[in-house]
């Protein structure tokens, strides 16, 4: 799996490139709008990283032309402008996720990872944290490689969590998740699955932690 | 000048129009007071000149009686039709007939000769007029005087009443004058009054008006056009300013984004934990600048709307995690309805992630940083931290200010980026510390109109 990198500052692609290298992603380095199209045109990326600010244009432009031709190749958006407009701007036009500089690391390998594994995109089947492990298509939960039983509305849960692990879930999102169209829900069901959830990811020995942020969602993170 | 040493001085005439007015009123009455009397003057004169005009008449009429007889003695027929005139019990008119000595000849009093010389003076009332002429080779001079005590009554009366009628006259002709003044000059002034309040809307973010040119008056255009050019070389330089800030805070970001990658890339360490933190506050810092550019040039659409709840919502879910990472927690709280205030969403999260940061950054470990939503408009964000002085209260909210307690962290823009928001959505921020400990900070926005809000607080089982 290959990914695009469109930067005009050759010091920082090549930190970018490297540090996506450790997370065990080659990537090719392009520094203007004009050769980003061409790489397009010739290599299938995975992704597309996209620095806004180029020598010979707008990273925007590059993106709306992509867009126009039906590219699909998703694109993470980075750039120095992290503006009240340009943000709207940049998904508007088409951008899967934005990062403004300057961006940990971790967590551009960790946006470029939900928009790879975003259904359709190439990013394997499996969600990770900690020594938990989540098989998106057979649904099954592994702790520690260990194939461990969690009942199926808690799945539901679990996986949701686990897709957006680091970011606040609103508790709308997680009950449509879980039930869908399905009418009436108590107003209590997602407590009640969540605090399941949580018992049984205990008893399991997950290190794995279900954070509630009252009056909004809730958060998965790694255990600490 | 001095004049206008007097207005100089006066600082009761402020306003150009009473300044004016004051100026003509000095000017009415002045004429007021002169032109009475010249005409007055002028009028007797003429009535004066009138009457020499006419004893001048006489005096001729009396020299054509003078009759020189052969023996060369002089007679003086008084005809009967002006006898009575003349008549000393009439009293009105008299005349004199002398000779080139002035010897008196004749006189319209009985005594003639030495006796009329001693005759008493003649009062002070008598004006008259004389001719000369030469009869029979003699010089004689024919003088005729009229007691003016006893003139036409008429005359008297226009005279003497002229003054007083004319006078009356120029009061109301110095009010209507007034009147006709202030409306004249309220005209006059109208589109510079429409410019003055153009020109009060003008501030660091509205740099864009003009002071409209049309209908000014020509004498004070070149003026609002100067004031006009000063605006525009303004404009540039808060242009320039503003661009600067937002250049200088994009240019900074990439070289931060460089340092914080190859830091990543240094392996672990606790050097590594510390530049870390290092790179965060500098790019918040960068972000806030920003923020800040951003926000001197925003102009709110008066009819947007945003809902408060939902901004609050999305705020402390950006937050939590965070928090967890400091081993403090986060909470939304109050209405589960949505809040529909004025407002632009985007702006509205800035403050309040400005606020929770804050609220985040003092909170004691394992404690809660609450946010409430009231259906009221307003917000509140409590922390379980040390509180404010109540000294330093207002001065939190300036651009760069830092208490002590405020350490190395942040440049203390955080807060007046909060304060910057509330002021363009003319919202207000309160500070307040809390009796169990902790800071109160409460924002209070103006509702949108109910027609638009949400329907009855009906979801409250959406609790969790």
């Amino acid at each position: 799996m290959r990914l695009l990198i469109v930067e005009d500052n050759a010091e920082l692609s090549r930190l970018v490139a490297a540090g996506l290298a450790a997370a065990g992603y080659e990537s090719d380095i392009v520094g203007s709008a004009a050769e980003a199209r061409e790489a397009v045109s010739s290599v299938n990326y995975a992704a597309m990283i996209l620095d806004l600010g180029l020598p010979d244009g707008d990273g925007l432009s590059v993106l709306r032309e992509l867009r126009r031709q039906m590219e699909p190749l998703p694109v993470l958006v980075l750039t120095a402008r992290g503006g009240l407009q340009d943000r709207v701007t940049g998904l508007r036009s088409g951008a899967d996720d934005y990062l403004a500089k300057p961006f940990a690391m971790e967590e551009l390998v960790a946006r470029l990872e939900a928009i790879l594994r975003r259904p359709g995109q190439l990013l394997g089947r499996s969600l990770r944290l900690a020594n938990l492990v989540y098989d998106t298509e057979s649904r099954q939960i592994f702790v520690d490689d260990q194939p461990r039983i969690i009942s199926a509305r808690e799945t539901s849960v679990l996986e949701i969590l686990l897709r957006r692990q680091g970011r606040v879930v609103p508790k709308k999102n997680v009950e449509d998740h879980i039930f869908g169209l399905e009418g009436e829900v108590a107003s209590n069901a997602v407590e009640v699955y969540v605090s399941r959830l949580r018992k049984q990811l205990t008893e399991h020995g997950a290190k794995v932690v279900i954070h509630t942020i009252r009056g909004v969602g809730y958060l998965m993170a790694e255990e600490k | 000048m001095a004049a206008g040493g007097i207005f100089a001085r006066s600082p009761t005439f402020k306003s150009l129009i009473w300044r004016i007015v004051f100026m003509h009123i000095v000017a009415v009455a002045v004429v007021a007071i002169f032109l009475p009397l010249v005409l007055f003057w002028l009028l007797n004169s003429e009535v004066d000149q009138l009457h020499r005009e006419g004893m001048r008449a006489q005096a001729e009429v009396l020299a054509e009686r003078i009759v020189a007889a052969p023996d060369g003695l002089l007679t003086f027929n008084l005809p009967d039709s002006l006898r009575g005139l003349y008549s000393e019990a009439y009293g009105r008119y008299l005349y004199d007939i002398r000779d080139a000595e002035g010897r008196l000849l004749f006189s319209s009093r009985r005594k003639t000769g030495a006796a009329a010389a001693q005759a008493p003076p003649l009062p002070e009332s008598i004006s008259g007029a004389g001719v000369t002429r030469i009869i029979d080779g003699k010089v004689l001079r024919i003088r005729v005087a009229e007691d003016l005590s006893h003139r036409d009554v008429i005359i008297d009366d226009i005279i003497s009443n002229f003054f007083r009628r004319v006078g009356w006259i120029t009061i109301p002709i110095l009010l209507i004058l007034l009147a006709a003044d202030i409306i004249i000059f309220r005209r006059a002034l109208a589109p510079l009054w429409k410019a003055s309040q153009e020109a009060s809307n003008i501030g660091p973010a509205r740099t864009d008006i003009r002071l409209p040119t049309q209908q000014i008056p020509r004498e004070i255009l070149p003026l609002v056009t100067a004031v006009n050019q000063a605006l525009d070389r303004l404009e540039d330089g808060f242009r320039v300013q503003r661009q600067f800030t937002a250049d200088a805070a994009h240019q900074l970001r990439t070289p931060l984004a460089i340092l914080r990658t190859r830091i990543e890339t240094l392996g672990d360490g606790a050097a590594r934990e510390v530049l870390h933190a290092d790179i965060e506050g500098m790019s918040r810092i960068v972000a806030q600048l920003l923020e800040i550019a951003e926000l001197d040039t925003l102009v709110l659409d008066p009819g947007e709307t945003a809902d408060l709840r939902a901004v609050c919502a999305e705020v402390v879910a950006a937050i939590a995690p965070f928090a967890i990472a400091q081993h403090k927690d986060i909470a939304l709280k109050g209405t589960d309805a949505p809040v529909l205030i004025h407002g632009n969403s985007e702006m509205l999260q800035r403050a309040i992630v400005n606020l929770a940061e804050n609220a985040i950054k003092f909170t004691a470990k394992d404690t809660s940083v609450d946010i409430e939503v009231n259906d009221d408009g307003s917000v509140r964000v409590r922390d379980c931290g040390p509180g404010i002085a109540e000294a330093e209260r207002d001065l939190i909210f300036q651009r760069f200010w830092r208490a002590d307690r405020q350490r190395s962290d942040g440049a203390g823009l955080g807060l007046s980026i909060v304060r910057g928001v509330a002021d363009d959505h003319a919202a207000t921020v309160a500070v307040e510390n809390l009796p169990g400990g902790g800071a109160e900070f409460t924002l209070r926005f103006r509702l949108a109109e109910k027609a638009l809000s949400s329907p009855s607080p009906g979801g409250q089982g959406d609790r969790i």
